[in-house]
């Protein structure tokens, strides 16, 4: 038949992490000679080596026996990356906004809705090259933002996030939009004061839980966790394999959220609905009946905590008269007193574990830090660290380079391509921004806030500052070069950052990404990067929870358009810069770093943690080498056990070393905080927030918003996958045809609101509207509606009060942050309201939105802003 | 005999890895003679069903993969034999070439497995990966399933899942012989919760026993830690369920499988004097 069946096998990490760090190993099966990818699948870590050189793990409890498997468990988000890579929506060539003119009007209030010219790369260089010129000159470097962190692809070399701050922090510097502790945003402002646990709040010590359980569980608490979504862009599906483990051996698996997620949907055992953000009530009533039955440890509390009388008597009523009973629970929560008394002594009486996967309105709401430290407040009345009981994690296996976080047998080392990354390195920056607030430091400067925000430092930090933009003396924001263009449709109030970018003060956007979405249609210079296919790499996975590989990534096919990857980009400009010598000068060697891809590949090899005796050679010939099992993992102590067992020779890392119910640190540094006190406490509303049912607002918008992480998306990525967007359960097709993202609502509520599966509706609050495509569903209590998190903006009207046609309902999350002297976002379990629209009376209404170029099968494509001739 | 697929609903998460591997392995790729391309969106030569099954808070779902069921009696090989064959390890294919301009094809599989590619004039459908078959591997969907649900092989090594399986079409088995085989198919669960509303109690271990008015048939359970009791697989019926519990009057309630699962929600005991 002369076809090329099988096609040469190579490898790609194709996980979708933050900054450098690799997972989801695939084999893509290349047509060479026809310059075409033929397919993805899993990795095989057998291949060259055998099960004894992997030292090949298996899990034995109860008569049955768990193993990984030597291929990886890969997901729909790594299968369907063809799709990505060949998307209608890559950004073909260079752009400029038709209506920027950096020599005389530049129309910043016209980003948005303007549209697009093709310039060559020699011009959009010069453009951007001349841009950074005159603000360093006019305003000085603190007065470029860059927006570099975030999701995107996983590369090392050709790194997605951070290329253009490692060109200008090597000619005068830059402001940082700093990595907000995004997908942890409760336990790193609030879990970590109760029991240390740096750098994220959750249990950092985790080696051997799954074996723990598998041996002593009775059952795992699922506080929102989705199994089946969160891991997919950085872990696949071992932690999904894990569930079937835990039913095979009768480990009850029960879910506590609004939603039935993906998880909770086939790995259940019991549901326990629960109003979105106020799981804190939920959680005071059970330790409530723990200490009215006098069925929690107060030995342990004894010898392990500080502080639980104070918490005792807040919870009993001591504090403000309202004892926290089941019955004042059941009105703030939706759950019947019954089961939460139910579920106090099931847990009381039972080795329980609580498995995590971040996000969700449990970890991402107003005052989060609350359930999370409540969380920790319950773990530890039970005896966190006896056999059977933990907080552990499925996903961020091996995060920071850490060997306690993995609750699987861990490989013999984590291997670190750090020194071969040229993307941005982690650290403080002296001029920098949460992310949180960006708008308001672009339109309202100055803005105070305290500690350095960023993902991994210890909990002390978050008493330091109060920290301001802009620095003393120095400029506010005029230019902004982001290569992460999703802050509208993955932060606190989108619609709040649609105004930011087309503030007066803003002379100049650059953006640089493979496809055109989001933020880039705010640009005024786009600059399209491309995909890792496209390039040659070296690459990790360390969190498929099987082995931890290192393999090298060959290029796959040759670039798309005109595109460059993301190194190259910024090469583009330093070559540009150089002209103007001083501090430009020797820019572009300086910015590469005196070496070839090539030759970074190899140093990236050379630095990782390989065997000695393995050459770069041998390693490119099999394109991976695996770590073994550790040989010593069945002694690695489990989870908490070290500190259960003798508490003064394990401290935790608080001030006492020891649990803390009331915190002296927050005492002391913040003591007026009503929001954060001392004691974890039910935070009904604040001045910043009121997110509650029972409000005012609460009457206007009668609804609480759960937004998750997508099961069709990384975030903002792939949204315009066209075989994930056929599927109804990805996009409710609207009777215009236009693919609308899936509202979720309960039978009941749709009745009342007049809606049913099929039609468009609209979701809003005073910020704003999004539309959504509506599905009534039993997977959504009532009184909760459920949206994806992460569709692609497509704005109607742009800015406060706005609208917006591809449901990127984070547009209208709060623009606070999480609390007064926290700042975290909420992006989730805030109020809205519903109501059905008709998209034909809306077309009319705004004809120029509704009549873009759009493709029902990818959505929104490239070409609709881009215009002829330049 | 010859190949067989096997489909374990109970151990499908619904990850539409197996759906879109096929596209992966279909589009954009001519695997000529067994398959042309399968165009970008439209046709679902592997596709997978979600069913979101009971009531808040009982409520499960259950995915169902559908594919081509290379039966051995393909009605759409007797509708054209000159066009559609099988091949002697079992998997039946449309030939692209000789299959031109037959959209009645589509009407012939019952399973709803062929579609019609309006650009090339042809019908499409699973081909079992033929062209992967051939070089000695899996089906892409089989490859990439993380979970054992879909699997591919010989038949005899399957003769004890083969032995338990059901059809996708019970009522077509006999006619067709499918060689995809079905585990765990889901039928109906009938469930709900006992409380004292009084006393603000769950009730734990009481004594449920359901009967099937239907067929006479008599199932019994018990409330769990958390006052709840199921009963799952069980047949599209009228039932009488009965509660009973130490120290509380018995109460008898009726519910129906007939149209959905069914949550019967709390179910409210009294104590007895």
């Amino acid at each position: 038949m002369g076809n090329n069946v099988k096609g040469t096998p190579i490898v790609k990490g194709l996980g979708f992490n933050s900054f450098g760090i690799g997972t989801n190993a695939c084999t893509v099966d290349i047509d060479e000679e026809n310059d075409k990818i033929l397919r993805i699948r899993p990795f095989h870590f057998d291949e060259h080596y055998t099960p004894e050189d992997l030292n090949a793990w298996k899990i034995e409890a109860r008569g049955k026996t768990f193993e990984p498997g030597f291929k990886t468990l890969i997901s729909p988000l790594s299968l369907c990356y063809k799709k990505r890579v060949y998307s209608k929506n890559r950004i073909p060539y260079p752009l400029k906004r038709v209506d920027w003119d950096p020599k005389g009007e530049r129309n910043p209030q016209n980003r948005g809705t303007s549209s697009y010219v093709r310039i060559s790369w020699d011009e959009a260089a010069q453009l951007v090259a001349d841009e950074i010129k005159r603000v360093h000159e006019q305003y000085g470097p603190e007065s470029v933002l860059c927006e570099y962190d975030g999701h995107g692809e996983t590369k090392i070399v050709h790194a997605s996030h951070g290329c253009m701050v490692k060109m200008l922090e090597l000619c005068g510097g830059f402001t940082s939009q700093a990595r907000n502790p995004d997908s942890w945003e409760g336990w790193y402002w609030g879990a970590k004061h109760v029991w240390g646990m740096d750098p994220l709040g959750q249990q950092s010590l985790q080696n051997n839980i799954i074996k723990d359980i598998s041996e002593n569980g009775d059952a795992v608490l699922f506080w929102g966790c989705d199994v089946e979504t969160t891991p997919l862009g950085w872990g696949g599906y071992m932690a999904s394999r894990l569930c079937y483990w835990f039913t095979d051996l009768g480990v009850k698996q029960i879910h506590i959220s609004p939603d039935v997620n993906y998880t909770n949907a086939v790995h259940a055992d019991k549901w326990i609905p629960v109003l979105p953000n106020t799981d804190a009530a939920l959680q005071l009533a059970i330790a409530y009946t723990w200490i009215k039955e006098g069925t929690y440890d107060q030995a342990y509390l004894d010898t392990h905590s500080v502080g639980f009388d104070n918490f005792k008597y807040y919870v009993m009523g001591g504090e403000d008269g309202v004892p926290k009973t089941p019955k004042w629970a059941e009105k703030i929560c939706g759950v019947p007193s019954y089961t939460i008394k139910a579920l106090a002594r099931y847990w009381a009486t039972h080795a329980v574990s609580i498995g995590h996967c971040n996000g969700g309105s449990y970890i991402r709401s107003t005052f989060s830090h609350e359930p999370a430290r409540l969380e920790v407040a319950l773990l530890g009345m039970q005896a966190v660290g006896k056999p059977g009981a933990n907080q552990f994690k499925f996903i961020e296996w091996t995060l920071f380079g850490m060997p306690t976080v993995t609750p699987l047998p861990p490989s013999t080392k984590i291997p670190n391509l750090g020194a071969a990354y040229r993307g941005w390195v982690h650290g403080s920056q002296p001029s920098f921004i949460p992310k949180t607030m960006i708008p308001e430091a672009i339109m309202n400067p100055p803005v105070q806030w305290y500690g350095h925000v960023s993902a991994g430092l210890p909990r002390e930090d978050q008493f330091t500052g109060p920290f301001q933009f802009p620095l003393e003396g120095k400029e506010r924001i005029h230019m902004v070069w982001s290569d992460t263009p999703c802050w509208e449709t993955c932060w606190n109030g989108g619609f709040h950052m649609q105004d930011a970018l087309r503030h007066e003060s803003i002379e100049c956007v650059v953006v640089q990404h493979p496809w055109m979405e989001n933020e880039c249609l705010l640009a005024d210079i786009i600059l399209p990067s491309n995909t890792k296919f496209e390039t040659e790499d070296i690459g990790t996975d360390s969190d498929s929870g099987q082995w931890n590989v290192v393999f090298y990534e060959r290029q796959a096919i040759q670039p798309i358009g005109e595109s460059k990857s993301d190194k190259e980009v910024v090469a583009e400009v330093a070559k540009k810069l150089e002209q103007f010598g001083g501090p430009y000068e020797d820019l572009l060697n300086r910015y590469l770093g005196g070496k070839t891809d090539e030759e970074w590949i190899e140093f990236g090899f050379e630095t990782c943690g390989v065997p000695d005796d393995l050459t770069f050679e041998e390693f490119k010939e099999k394109q991976y080498y695996p770590f073994p099992t550790r040989e010593d993992w069945k002694e690695l102590p489990v989870g908490l056990s070290q500190f259960y067992e003798d508490p003064e020779g394990h401290p935790l890392k608080t001030p006492s070393g020891k649990l803390e119910y009331y915190s002296t640190t927050l005492a002391q540094n913040f003591p007026d905080d009503e929001e954060r006190g001392p004691i974890p406490r039910w935070v009904a509303t604040s001045p910043s927030h009121q997110e509650r049912q029972a409000t005012e607002r609460g009457r206007n918008f009668p609804f609480l918003l759960v937004s998750n992480h997508p099961h069709f998306r990384v975030h903002a990525q792939h949204d315009d996958v066209t075989w994930f967007r056929e599927m109804e359960e990805c996009k409710v097709t609207g009777p215009d045809g236009y693919k609308y993202e899936p509202l979720w609502i309960h039978p009941i509520d749709a009745g009342k609101l007049g809606l049913k599966t099929g039609d468009v509706a609209k979701i809003y609050n005073e910020r704003g509207a999004v539309l959504g495509g509506v599905r009534v569903t039993e997977r959504i209590m009532p009184g909760a509606v459920y949206q994806d998190h992460g569709s692609r903006c497509d704005t109607i009207k742009l800015g406060e009060h706005g609208l917006d046609r591809g449901g990127a309902n984070n547009l209208i999350a709060p623009t606070a942050t999480t609390s007064k002297n926290t700042v975290g976002e909420v992006t989730s379990g805030f109020l809205v309201n519903v109501e059905k629209v008709d998209v034909f009376q809306l077309a009319e209404e705004y004809p120029e939105a509704f009549n873009r170029a759009y493709e029902p099968a990818c959505g929104l494509v490239a070409t609709a802003r881009i215009v002829e001739g330049a | 005999m010859g190949k067989a697929f096997i489909i374990d609903v109970a151990k499908c998460s619904g990850c539409r890895n197996c759906q879109i591997a096929c596209k992966d392995e279909h589009v954009d790729n001519d695997w000529s003679p067994w398959a042309k391309p399968q165009p970008d969106t439209g046709q679902f030569w592997t596709r997978v069903d979600e069913q979101v099954r009971g009531q808040v808070p009982k409520v499960r779902i259950s995915y169902t993969v559908h594919m081509c069921q290379h039966c051995e009696n393909a009605p759409c090989m007797a509708a054209a034999p000159e066009a559609v064959y099988r091949r002697d390890d079992g998997l039946v294919i449309v030939d692209p070439e000789k299959a031109a301009d037959k959209r009645e094809l589509v009407e012939a599989c019952p399973y709803g497995a062929i579609f019609w590619n309006e650009e090339l004039a042809i019908p499409q459908k699973c081909t079992g990966c033929a062209h992967l078959v051939d070089a000695g591997e899996v089906p892409h969907c089989v490859d990439v399933c993380p979970h054992g649900a879909l699997r591919f092989g010989e038949e005899e090594e399957f003769a004890e899942e083969i032995a338990v399986a059901e059809a996708l079409l019970p009522e077509r088995a006999a006619t067709d012989k499918p060689h995809v085989y079905y585990l765990n198919l889901p039928k109906r669960f009938l469930a709900g919760m006992v409380v004292d509303l009084e006393a603000d109690e769950v009730i734990i271990g009481a004594k449920v026993t359901a009967e099937n008015l239907d067929s006479g048939e008599v199932l019994a359970s018990e409330t769990d830690e958390f006052g709840d009791f199921w009963f799952h697989q069980v047949a599209a019926a009228n039932w009488r369920v009965y509660v009973e519990a130490e120290g509380y009057l018995t109460r008898m309630l009726e519910a129906s499988t007939v149209d959905e699962d069914r949550n019967m929600g709390p179910i409210e005991l009294f104590a007895a004097e």
